[in-house]
């Protein structure tokens, strides 16, 4: 487990969502209400940035450029989304939101590395 | 040629012809492959070519800019096979529940202009066609290369005539190409129906319609659709026209038979942008509200705390349709209520 202080719990409204660099790895914090999120910035449909197509209303992200959406409690996909969320780990300690990042986690369509057998995951 | 298509729940195969693009075949023959505008600008339809020979038409179609050539990606609908093909599709692949979409010759007849810059044209087709309120065709002409959407503004089972409304844009091949013929005729090619945007009776929700200029197109088709089965005699319909001023608003009439059989339960608003509504309805069609701004302020305004139990539809230029989704979702309408056609 690497712990990494992503910010103050108080910086980041409910139903909002920020973008951070943690040690060059893009991520992006969700407050939902009832706890936060620590997510790739990119919806893993077609890469559009969370930071600016994401809404957060009633514990639900959804990108409004393609209506792919998640429940942010239990991660469930909403309606026609095909694809699930990947998430960091996050916890909250003394005011602070922080996440388990060990490695970038990255979709298809953007790993410069991805073989083939990557594309469906 | 066979193309041969592993999705993420399925593999499926189909006959592409050589004059067909892969997205094409696969639509015609019933399969609902992922896409949106099915003309080369929003992406959807992307895939990888795993193996076989393939010739790309467009290039350079904006939706393509995501794509990784170097392995193989391509957009469907800008792709003709030259061999048989396997495609790895990374989205869910079945048989579509939608009319089938097919090719058919197309006349087009009696342009008129409805605006300075909007024209109203009829598409007679050689072969009669089933659509759904809400879906559009692509017309090609043999004089310019590339397809371009048109939603259907009329409704009708086993139509051989659909109605279509064109905007006039600076530099525009097709619409300069097709306002030289006001008076005129001009064959065409048309592929369709098309599209997922639709209304469907059974939906048995209020219904909120917010269109910018030529977005009102599908929303004609759907009220149309609706007034056939009486479907505000149970639900509300809520319409909001942006335009920019009180003369580019056009298909007023129209709009104005519709509210009058709608037992009172549908309410038409245009919204203009580029000037003040000095009246609180149309000085000529009084049954139309008019209200200043931009279409989707006036919606969300409108529509605030009113959400419960609605099926939304929106349709216009890529930002517009973008900000209303946003605006709709932050009223609290789930992304599964929300229906959206984008013109690029």
């Amino acid at each position: 487990m690497v712990w990494k202080r992503i910010c103050g719990a108080d910086e980041v409204a409910e139903n909002t969502v920020k973008r951070f660099d943690i040690n060059g790895i893009p991520i992006l914090l969700v407050n939902y209400g009832a706890g936060f999120r620590a997510i790739p910035p990119i919806c893993p449909h077609m890469e559009e940035p969370l930071e600016e197509s994401g809404v957060v209303v009633r514990c639900v992200l959804t990108c409004t450029k393609h209506l792919w959406a998640w429940d942010l409690k239990t991660l469930e996909m909403r309606g026609e989304t095909e694809k699930p969320l990947k998430t960091y780990d996050v916890k909250q300690e003394n005011g602070l939101v922080l996440a388990n990042i060990e490695e970038e986690l990255t979709y298809e369509f953007e790993d410069a590395d991805d073989d083939d057998d990557d594309f469906f995951k | 040629m066979k193309i041969t298509v592993e999705s993420k729940s399925d593999t499926c195969a189909f006959d592409c012809g050589d004059k067909e693009t892969i997205l094409y075949a696969g639509l015609r023959q019933g399969l609902n492959l992922p896409y949106e505008c099915a003309t080369g600008t929003c992406g959807t339809c992307r895939a990888r070519v795993m193996s076989g020979e393939v010739e790309v038409r467009w290039k350079e179609a904006p939706g393509g800019n995501k794509l990784k050539s170097e392995k193989g990606d391509i957009l469907m609908c800008q792709t003709r096979a030259r061999s048989d093909c396997v495609l790895r599709v990374p989205s869910q692949v079945a048989a579509s529940d939608q009319p089938r979409p097919a090719r058919r010759r197309g006349i087009i007849r009696d342009i008129r202009k409805l605006t300075s810059d909007v024209a109203h044209f009829d598409l007679h087709l050689s072969e009669p066609m089933d659509f759904e309120a809400g879906q559009f065709v692509v017309v090609e002409t043999g004089d310019l290369s590339g397809g371009r959407a048109y939603s259907m503004v009329n409704f009708d089972n086993t139509a051989t005539q659909v109605a279509l409304i064109l905007k006039r844009k600076p530099g525009g091949g097709f619409s300069d190409w097709l306002f030289a013929r006001e008076n005129g005729e001009a064959h065409v090619e048309v592929f369709g129906p098309l599209g997922r945007a639709v209304f469907r009776p059974e939906e048995s929700k209020n219904i909120v319609c917010i269109a910018g200029g030529s977005g009102i197109a599908g929303m004609m088709s759907i009220l149309e659709r609706a007034a056939r089965v009486d479907y505000f005699s149970h639900y509300k319909g809520t319409v909001f026209f942006g335009v920019r001023t009180l003369a580019d608003a056009f298909y007023l009439e129209a709009l104005a038979r519709y509210v009058a059989v709608s037992h009172g339960n549908l309410e038409v608003t245009i919204a203009l942008s580029h000037e003040a509504a000095t009246t609180p309805t149309h000085p000529d069609h009084p049954t139309l509200k008019l209200a200043s701004g931009m279409v989707l302020e006036v919606a969300a305004r409108a529509m605030e705390a009113r959400y419960d139990n609605v099926i939304a539809y929106v349709a216009g230029p890529p930002i517009m349709v973008d900000a209303a989704i946003r605006s709709l979702i932050m009223g609290g309408l789930p992304a599964s209520d929300i229906r959206y056609d984008k013109f690029s």
